[in-house]
């Protein structure tokens, strides 16, 4: 049967968010513009950054993923996060390592209603004639510099984005947090991906090494952020460990 | 109604010396099984790279010992990926030009294209190409078997004039199928004059739906080859045991097994945004079966497991909505041990083929 992760499963607790709750309303962003660049990452102790809930993708990766929101409740943000890709199950999945966001109130929210883990640093989504990148930078360092080269339209439907395993302190205990947005295109772009700069320590675990390009789209969506309807052991596979929420 | 057996060859881990033989072994042991039982076909997939799910990457040699240990039974490829990047068209000619001569002319040729990340990128496929290399493939391929000399003009390939030999046994040629994961991929077939070779179930009125359009359209086709194959070829589970609930249970576990396994894949349309994989293939559809609605027994309707009883009201239905072959997967990761799967297999041949065997003789060739 395939290999379930080897991450200690009590590995993530350090930087893990807590969540006073896991009873959150929907909530709808709309208009984010999204970045999504995929690599394949060295497969070599690939189950080693995700916990036995988890399997690894055959071939195990990496996706780069960017939100800019020109408005939303909380103001204006970005948010870029990076996960590697697995399966909870049979559902595919990605395991969030770390998101950063450029707004605290934004960040406050997106960690305490949906478990991101948000770490302090700027993230800069730019779209160009050519090439829609992403940057971050953390005290003037830029750890992460990530993007898809040579835009061209292509449709809504043909765009796949995997739902997230969100490591948090709930009152359970340390869970990952399933959340699975609803995504409604406005526009597609696929395009080459390109990833100049990644800090993998600075994104909480620097056995992250891609290894090969795979996929670039970017995207203008309304995004529904979900209330929460499952959470799982890290200790257990998912199909054993998950509980359903409300 | 004819019955088949079907192989991924799927190789449980920890892939210890030897395990990979045993797996075969056990898959020749139950081919030459089947053989003696009156099944009619054996397919063996090409896979690439899928750790576990499927370590059967050269069909054309387990085909080939398949037919030196057996006498009847005819071998298919299911299928020859058809992408340039995975095997030139030429190679593809000329190995099942072999095969068929080795066989005795008892090849049956499906074709297709991959439908993983991990097999189109590991030989460098674009995702976006390989539908069109599909089509190249299947409209040469018949040339190449039929003409002395063959040269071509093409878009995925061009050759000069060559003689591809040697030459199928079978006049004009062997059949021709096409995988058919994706809705719609059976109108391409019909539209070619090819044979569905259906890889997932879909409901039994899903099933019907389909191939009542596959058989208006194939009526208006401009076949590639030389005849047209209007036949449509379905998989399922099989596991068949005296004892329904344990036949049940059993199977179940089979399926469970292998879809398991499959989702794990990374398939084309989840890593690459492309309108070239409409679906993620054969995946959620097995699953849905797999997990679907039961019977009044509460296995899935569909499946063709439990005792000899319940499978061939099963495989009636099948019958009914137009389904002229089925070919069964017997194993998955050897979750099933060997002994019981040649006693499914043997039960399955005293009590359930029996009651097919007029429309099978009376059936299509």
């Amino acid at each position: 049967m395939p290999i379930n992760g080897t991450l200690d499963p009590g590995a993530p607790a350090d930087g893990a968010p807590r969540m006073e709750g896991l009873a959150t309303d929907p909530l709808r962003l709309e208009r984010a513009q999204i970045l999504h660049v995929l690599y394949e990452i060295d497969s070599d102790g690939a189950e080693g950054l995700i916990p036995p809930a988890l399997h690894p993708t055959v071939p195990p990766t990496a996706s780069f993923v960017a939100w800019r929101l020109a408005q939303s409740d909380w103001g204006p943000f970005t948010m870029a996060q990076v996960r590697v890709g697995c399966r909870a199950g049979v559902r595919p999945r990605g395991f969030l390592l770390a998101a950063v966001v450029d707004n605290p109130v934004a960040a406050a929210a997106l960690t305490a209603r949906w478990g991101y883990r948000c770490e302090p640093a700027t993230p800069v989504l730019r779209r160009y004639h050519d090439r829609v990148a992403v940057t971050v930078e953390r005290d003037g360092v830029t750890i992460l510099e990530a993007a898809l080269v040579g835009p061209e339209p292509v449709s809504g439907t043909d765009v796949q984005y995997t739902a997230n395993m969100n490591p948090a302190h709930t009152s359970d205990g340390l869970r990952l947090v399933q959340v699975d947005p609803e995504y409604e295109f406005h526009r597609a772009d696929r395009g080459r991906p390109s990833l100049p700069v990644f800090d993998a320590g600075a994104w909480g675990d620097e056995r992250v090494r891609p290894v090969f390009p795979v996929s670039a789209s970017s995207t203008v969506a309304d995004v529904t952020m979900p209330r929460i309807r499952y959470i799982a052991r890290l200790d257990l596979p998912a199909l054993q460990g998950t509980t359903k929420i409300g | 109604m004819k019955f088949g057996i079907f192989y991924e060859i799927s190789v449980p881990r920890p892939w210890d010396d030897g395990v990979e033989k045993r797996v075969y072994d056990n898959c020749l042991e139950q081919v030459r099984l089947a053989d003696e039982l009156g099944f009619d076909q054996v397919w063996a997939v090409e896979h690439h790279f899928l750790e576990e799910y499927s370590h059967c990457p050269a069909p054309e040699l387990f085909l080939t010992a398949c037919a030196m240990v057996t006498e009847r039974i005819r071998v298919g490829h299911g299928i020859v990926v058809c992408v340039p990047q995975f095997t030139h068209p030429v190679k593809v000619a000329e190995r099942t030009a072999v095969l068929d001569i080795l066989s005795g002319g008892r090849l049956e040729v499906g074709t297709g294209r991959s439908a993983t990340w991990t097999e189109l990128a590991g030989f460098g496929a674009d995702p976006d190409e390989t539908k069109q290399t599909w089509d190249e493939y299947v409209r040469v391929l018949p040339k190449m078997w039929m003409q002395e000399r063959f040269s071509y003009q093409g878009r995925c390939f061009s050759m000069p004039e060559r003689a591809i030999i040697p030459k199928p046994v079978q006049k004009p040629h062997p059949p021709m199928w096409v995988a058919v994961t994706s809705p719609g991929t059976e109108l391409d077939a019909a539209d070619r004059g090819l044979g569905s070779l259906g890889l997932t179930f879909g409901g039994f009125s899903e099933q019907e739906r389909r191939i009542a359009e596959y058989r208006r359209r194939i009526q208006l086709c401009e076949p590639v080859g030389a005849m047209v194959n209007e036949q449509v070829n379905t998989v399922n589970f099989l596991f068949c045991n005296e004892d329904r609930g344990y036949g049940g249970a059993t199977g179940q576990r089979l399926a469970g097994t292998f879809t398991y396994m499959a989702a794990q894949l990374l398939a084309a349309r989840e890593a690459y945004p492309t309108r070239s994989y409409p679906s993620v293939g054969l995946l959620p559809q097995l699953r849905q079966e797999a997990e679907g609605p039961g019977d009044p027994s509460g296995l899935p309707e569909g499946l063709c497991i439990g005792d000899p009883a319940r499978i061939i009201d099963v495989i009636r239905r099948w019958e009914s909505v137009g389904v002229d072959r089925i070919n069964f997967l017997l194993n998955a990761a050897e979750t099933v041990p060997q002994n019981e799967v040649l006693d499914s297999l043997r039960l399955f041949g005293a009590e359930v083929m029996p009651k097919f065997a007029e429309s099978s003789r009376t059936g299509a060739a």
